[in-house]
């Protein structure tokens, strides 16, 4: 439904900057893509309809990471070669995720995935 | 890098994706845990080393959504001046923090992701789309 709108939308350019300037900070900050802010804020803030939030968001992390990724390399905090297997690994493996999603019931995933995730805070917190 | 070590990032690459993939988040939430606690990088370098892997990744989701016409390219250009800037100021202050109150601070986000994602779907971004990745 939101998709009808998606095209007449032009979303003000100042929202969407700050939008960005939140999601870059996060990103510098601890090596995510932003997505997680970008996305929902595209959505709440600027109107836009989520599946074209999610490609515009995918498109803006790459300057967004590229320019990180130059300060983390300068400052010697990148590991290239690691880099590189990871690349390998993940592009596969979103394909295979990708695929599998309209097989596995999401919100169980969604659930097992949180609670996963909150052992792995408390194991950071704690180590 | 050692045979274990490259098997483990293999590992740990393929799993990030997959759930990247299937829950529409994105890789480096789950790849710097990950190189932290079962590779033993140092936080910095696990998220440098993040940084870099999001990028091919990213750019070839959005190449695919260009071609489709989905991708609103002057939106990701307001987005993107933004984002560079606030890029900049996140990584000087990434680098700048100690290592261990930055992996604490990291803890804290899975914790708020979480939270999120067990609170509420509509704030959840989910790609329609399985190309969205």
């Amino acid at each position: 439904m939101t998709n009808m709108v998606s095209t007449s939308v032009r979303p003000n350019l100042l929202i969407l900057a700050a939008i960005g300037l939140a999601a870059g900070v996060l990103s510098g900050l601890f090596g995510v893509g932003g997505g997680i802010i970008m996305v929902p804020g595209m959505v709440l803030l600027a109107g836009i309809a989520q599946q074209r939030a999610s490609a515009t968001s995918l498109a803006a992390i790459v300057p967004i990471a590229a320019v990180a990724a130059v300060i983390f390399g300068q400052a010697d905090s990148l590991n290239l070669p690691a880099a590189a297997v990871l690349m390998v690994g993940s592009i596969i493996g979103v394909q295979v995720g990708a695929r599998l999603m309209a097989r596995i019931g999401e919100d169980r995933l969604r659930i097992g995935f949180a609670i996963f995730m909150i052992a792995v805070a408390v194991t950071m917190l704690v180590s | 890098m050692t045979v274990p070590e490259i098997s483990a990032l293999i590992g740990i690459g393929l799993t990030a994706g997959v759930l990247a993939g299937l829950l529409g988040i994105g890789g480096g939430v789950l790849m710097v845990p990950a190189m932290v606690l079962i590779t033993g990088f140092d936080q910095h370098v696990a998220q440098g080393t993040s940084l870099l892997v999001i990028i091919p990744a990213a750019a070839l989701g959005s190449f695919t959504h260009h071609r489709h016409g989905r991708l609103a390219l002057r939106d990701a250009a307001g987005l993107a001046v933004g984002g560079v800037l606030g890029a900049l100021l996140g990584s000087f202050t990434a680098l700048s923090l100690d290592e261990e109150l930055l992996r604490r601070l990291f803890a804290v986000l899975l914790l708020v992701i979480a939270a999120r994602m067990l609170l509420t779907r509509t704030l959840i971004p989910e790609p329609t789309d399985p190309e969205a990745t």
